[in-house]
């Protein structure tokens, strides 16, 4: 088999490359396990925003504020300087910078006007949650100083406390949900499609490239080895690189993700990741017949599979794409990928009607597939016409 | 003499099209994707009417308050909530599962919440029925110690809305995060220009290439044919980022903020560190064109990726907790540079990035100088 040798000994030499890549990947995996925690969570829970709070008065009143914003409120401690506060809104740190200016408590007692400063970013949700309580505290402390005005500020702050006690019942409405919905595998499995693509682009097309120099293939033409015989040693190669890389990169899954691995869903994960690398196995059969040198490869490859990751869904989910942009990537195979991914996740019954859109999804990669091989075949067979 | 090697040296610098594709092309490519996968972030970010739904208790008593103080704060162009009114609860739980409503109140004697999940909007939600039932708990206290209270329009006072917050600037500019991306791709595509830098060395030093024994040849100071390499590969790397930038300010509405000049000159400081790091590496490693490339990768990859440009908030957690890291990263010098020029008032930390990049430059061609200078060859 002097022709599967030798790819094994092609795929040996870019290991290197190849490899950065799947080091890169599971790097990125495992922060990404570490540090999030996936506990199906049951019963209500009360959002907190990150908020920074600089009281510049302490007063029983504004101390009181605090406790019930706390609440609904995560305080990060961020030294007043303006660089440092500037810093933390734009990275998202905080969402909301509250300064409580001096004097403020006597002014809200006498019915005065001052504000309280905020620095937000504009239009956010948490804005509109963290003024919903400070009308809520406010509000009550003018009601309390004009009909009620004997209080004390520590009265008021006591009485107010007691009026802001007590929690509206909220039901969870159950439903039925899968484990794997919103998992740590279906992120992976999502993710698995950049490193499968760039590895096996870089690996198949690389390989093929050798041969497709017109003096390798010359002295191919003149070996004693059929043409069938060469081409069934080569796809063996090919297959077994594209099951070897598979193998490898979603047993990773398996050791990092131990909770999916019993749930029906994984089985279909596997399916959908083995279409997909039929797929751009086929992709990188194609450019493998098209591009003349390694360094224009690297390129293509960076291309091919940075573009569709971030426009498909991989890198940023999908439902924060814009409609033209999804539009424009249903024109990939990884989009349909995803798409299929994220249909496994949320399965919790496998009959044959809540199996089809990931289904459809997978054949419409295989379509892809078929129709890279086709073209790779007729260029192909161009090519050996021309030489 | 000088503008005959520049000049050629331009010419054949720019005929290199892998070259000029990792350090233009790529760039812009990249940067095109960024926009196409954030544009709706920001979007997501905003806060939109809650959509809701009310069932009656079926007391009227009850009911009627809580639903007048929903139907006002359901109305005008800041309202919290899209109100529907549900016949009973069965309609009110369709909605709900169908994902046409964020959740419903049963109103009556206490306000209950049914939703489907935890989040903001839920939150949200609960806050508001926590604050109409403290408000109705004020008020009953205030009316059994105070009387008198409810002449002197308690009920009024109650839903008399006061604005106790004003907003402020934080900076010159709105806290846009996604912009980060952009400038630590303008901070990447500088430092690739390091491969036009460590070109000009390797082809300068007759032991290393072919290319450079024949200019070794030639009647040329050596400093004086570097220099002039140097400069065709500083002016297609600036040319090249300038184009990048008009791409991102015209083409994807990449806000720079209003001091341009500014944002210029530190493309310019950002192509010649990115040039002088590539000469640096080329001249201070000697063995093997892989080693040097994957040294000038390694180091732009992991200060891009340190500099936020594939997890944002790396850029403020190294700033937090390691800063001596993010002023020894070039990207992130120039990726701050930019973020200071469009966020900051005062100009103080833009300097200080600037002077920081003079420094490594200055230590950069110093070095590569130190290295390059009086080597002679005996024998080629």
């Amino acid at each position: 088999m002097p022709v599967f040798k030798l790819c094994m000994k092609l795929f040996l030499r870019n290991w290197l490359s190849v490899s950065l890549y799947i080091v890169i990947f599971l790097a990125i995996s495992i922060a990404i396990s570490a540090t999030s925690t996936y506990e199906g969570r049951t019963g209500f829970r009360q959002e907190k925003a990150k908020i920074a709070f600089i009281d510049e008065e302490k007063t029983p009143l504004t101390e009181g504020f605090r406790q019930e914003l706390g609440k609904s409120a995560e305080f990060i401690s961020i030294p007043d300087q303006t660089e440092k506060l500037q810093d933390a809104l734009f990275f998202r740190n905080v969402t909301y910078i509250m300064r409580i200016p001096r004097g403020y408590s006597e002014n809200m007692l006498d019915s005065g006007s001052m504000q309280i400063e905020k620095t937000v970013v504009p239009n956010s949700a948490e804005n509109a949650y963290i003024d919903l309580h400070v009308r809520q505290y406010w509000n009550l402390v003018r009601l309390y100083a004009k009909h009620d005005p004997d209080l004390t500020q520590q009265q008021l702050a006591e009485r107010l406390k007691q009026n802001l006690a007590g929690d509206t019942r909220v039901t969870v409405q159950k439903q039925k949900q899968a484990k794997t919905s919103e998992s740590f595998s279906m992120y992976y499995f999502n993710f698995l499609s950049y490193t499968l693509s760039a590895v096996l682009i870089l690996g198949i097309s690389a390989v093929l490239m050798v041969f497709n120099k017109l003096d390798v293939r010359r002295r191919i033409f003149c070996s004693p080895i059929r043409h069938l015989q060469f081409n069934l040693q080569m796809f063996s190669a090919i297959l077994l690189f594209a099951v070897v890389s598979l193998v490898v990169l979603v047993g990773f899954c398996f050791l990092l993700d131990g909770k999916s691995i019993g749930t029906p869903n994984m089985v279909y994960f596997i399916l959908n990741a083995t279409v997909f690398t039929a797929c751009i196995s086929g992709l990188s059969f194609l450019i493998g017949s098209l591009i003349k040198n390694f360094s224009a490869i690297s390129a293509v490859a960076n291309v091919l599979t940075l573009g569709p990751s971030f426009i498909s869904g991989v890198f940023v989910p999908q439902e924060f794409l814009n409609d033209t942009v999804l539009k424009i990537a249903s024109f990939t195979p990884t989009y349909w990928y995803v798409q299929a991914n994220a249909n496994i996740a949320r399965l919790t019954d496998f009959s044959w009607e809540s199996l089809q859109p990931a289904l459809s999804a997978m054949v419409i990669v295989l379509i892809f597939t078929a129709a890279f091989i086709a073209l790779a075949l007729v260029i192909g067979k161009r090519k050996r016409l021309m030489s | 003499m000088f503008r005959h090697v520049f000049i050629y040296r331009l010419k054949c610098l720019i005929r290199d099209r892998e070259l000029v594709f990792w350090t233009f092309l790529f760039p812009i490519i990249l940067g095109t994707f960024f926009y196409m996968a954030f544009m709706n972030i920001g979007n997501n970010e905003a806060f939109h009417p809650i959509d809701a739904a009310l069932v009656p208790g079926g007391e009227e008593s009850f009911d009627a308050p809580f639903q007048a103080v929903m139907k006002e704060v359901s109305t005008g162009k800041d309202r919290l909530f899209n109100l529907k009114q549900a016949t009973g609860r069965a309609e009110a739980d369709q909605w709900l599962r169908q994902g046409k409503i964020d959740g419903y109140y049963t109103s009556g004697r206490t306000i209950e919440l049914t939703v489907k999940e935890t989040g903001m909007n839920q939150s949200i939600m609960k806050s508001f029925a926590d604050q109409y039932r403290s408000a109705s708990a004020a008020v009953t206290r205030i009316a059994s110690e105070n009387p008198v209270a409810m002449k002197d329009g308690l009920l009024s006072d109650i839903g008399d809305q006061h604005h106790f917050v004003k907003e402020t600037a934080g900076g010159s500019a709105e806290p846009d995060n996604l912009l980060n991306y952009f400038y630590s791709l303008i901070a990447m595509a500088c430092l690739y220009g390091s491969f036009w830098g460590m070109k000009e060395v390797t082809d300068i030093q007759a032991d290393i290439s072919d290319r450079a024994a024949r200019v070794n040849m030639a009647p040329v100071h050596k400093l004086k044919a570097f220099l002039a390499g140097s400069f065709a590969g500083l002016l297609i790397l600036y040319a090249e980022i300038l184009l990048l930038l008009a791409y991102l300010h015209y083409g994807l509405g990449i806000d720079f903020g209003h001091r341009t000049g500014y944002v210029l000159l530190t493309a310019f400081v950002g192509s010649i560190l990115g040039q002088s790091f590539g000469a640096f590496i080329g001249a201070i490693v000697k063995t093997g064109e892989g080693l040097k490339i994957a040294l000038l990768i390694v180091v732009t990859m992991v200060g891009s990726f340190l500099a936020g440009m594939m997890y944002l908030n790396m850029k403020y957690l190294i700033a937090e907790h390691v800063p001596l890291l993010a002023w020894i990263n070039p990207v992130n010098l120039l990726t701050d540079a930019f973020y200071a020029l469009y966020y900051y008032d005062s100009l103080h930390r833009f300097t200080l990035n600037l002077l920081v990049m003079c420094g490594f430059i200055i230590l950069f061609c110093a070095g590569t100088y130190l290295m390059v200078r009086r080597r002679k060859y005996a024998s080629l």
